[in-house]
């Protein structure tokens, strides 16, 4: 089972294309971009949530405003860095910088993207086990999947094990 | 999203991806995945409708509880 199915095919393919015309004219042309696809599904066994340890993964662009770096929203090459922290974070501490989406309605309610007020609750009320420490937060524009593969998932996915989680609730923003 | 919710699943970590973009993620076809009709910007509902986010969230927690890999599941809210 692959990440992504036809990686290298679909490296040549975003290479060659999107790349190569985002490199000659400095502009992204969606109608040539190729999007991931896979034709299997891995699958790990269902958890007993209310035994597990949850970690909430955001790509809203979230990042901790007096003590962290923004995302690098105006790349158009995209941004593969990740930011953590405490899933006890006040929303009032969090800034956003993504780019590809209006951040109104998360800066108004940031429980639209990253419910960690619900998924207390949700542990107050013992129908989840706890949250991992941290939450793992990107900016969604990652139009390279292949880096995204290499060199980005293996980041996350050392976390999620660092953290021992058990499942990880995924909120593409 | 699908691409990393594929690789901890791989790891045996369950996923669950909530997805407003139900085209784009079924091609990635993660584990498991909640499409809603919310707009971009609104994973699990809107700002101060609190019911709706805990009702998103609840589809979704839910599914952690079922082995991979399943369908989407598909929700009406928008």
């Amino acid at each position: 089972m692959d990440i992504l199915e036809n990686k290298t095919a679909w490296q040549d393919h975003f290479r060659q294309n999107w790349l190569a015309e985002l490199k000659q004219t400095g502009t992204t042309n969606w109608k040539i971009y190729q999007h991931p696809r896979n034709e299997h599904a891995p699958g790990a066994p269902g958890i007993k949530l209310s035994e597990s340890r949850l970690m909430l993964i955001t790509s809203a662009g979230a990042y901790l405003r007096d003590e962290q770096q923004p995302f690098d929203e105006p790349n158009l090459y995209g941004d593969y860095t990740l930011r953590t922290f405490p899933a006890t974070t006040p929303f009032s501490a969090l800034a956003y910088a993504h780019g590809h989406y209006d951040p109104t309605m998360v800066q108004q309610d940031a429980q639209v993207g990253i419910p960690l007020r619900h998924l207390e609750e949700f542990v107050t009320t013992r129908q989840l086990g706890e949250l991992a420490p941290r939450v793992v937060s990107f900016m969604g524009y990652q139009p390279d999947s292949a880096k995204t593969v290499d060199d980005f998932i293996p980041h996350v996915v050392a976390l999620a094990k660092e953290q021992a989680v058990h499942a990880a609730l995924l909120a593409p923003m | 999203m699908g691409l990393l919710a594929r690789a901890l699943e791989m790891e045996g970590i369950a996923t669950v991806v909530v997805a407003w973009n139900g085209g784009r993620i079924r091609l990635v076809n993660p584990p498991r995945a909640v499409i809603t009709r919310l707009a971009r910007g609104l994973v699990f509902g809107h700002p101060g409708d609190v019911e709706q986010q805990q009702r998103v969230l609840n589809a979704a927690l839910s599914l952690l509880e079922q082995d991979a890999p399943l369908g989407p599941v598909v929700l009406d809210e928008m």
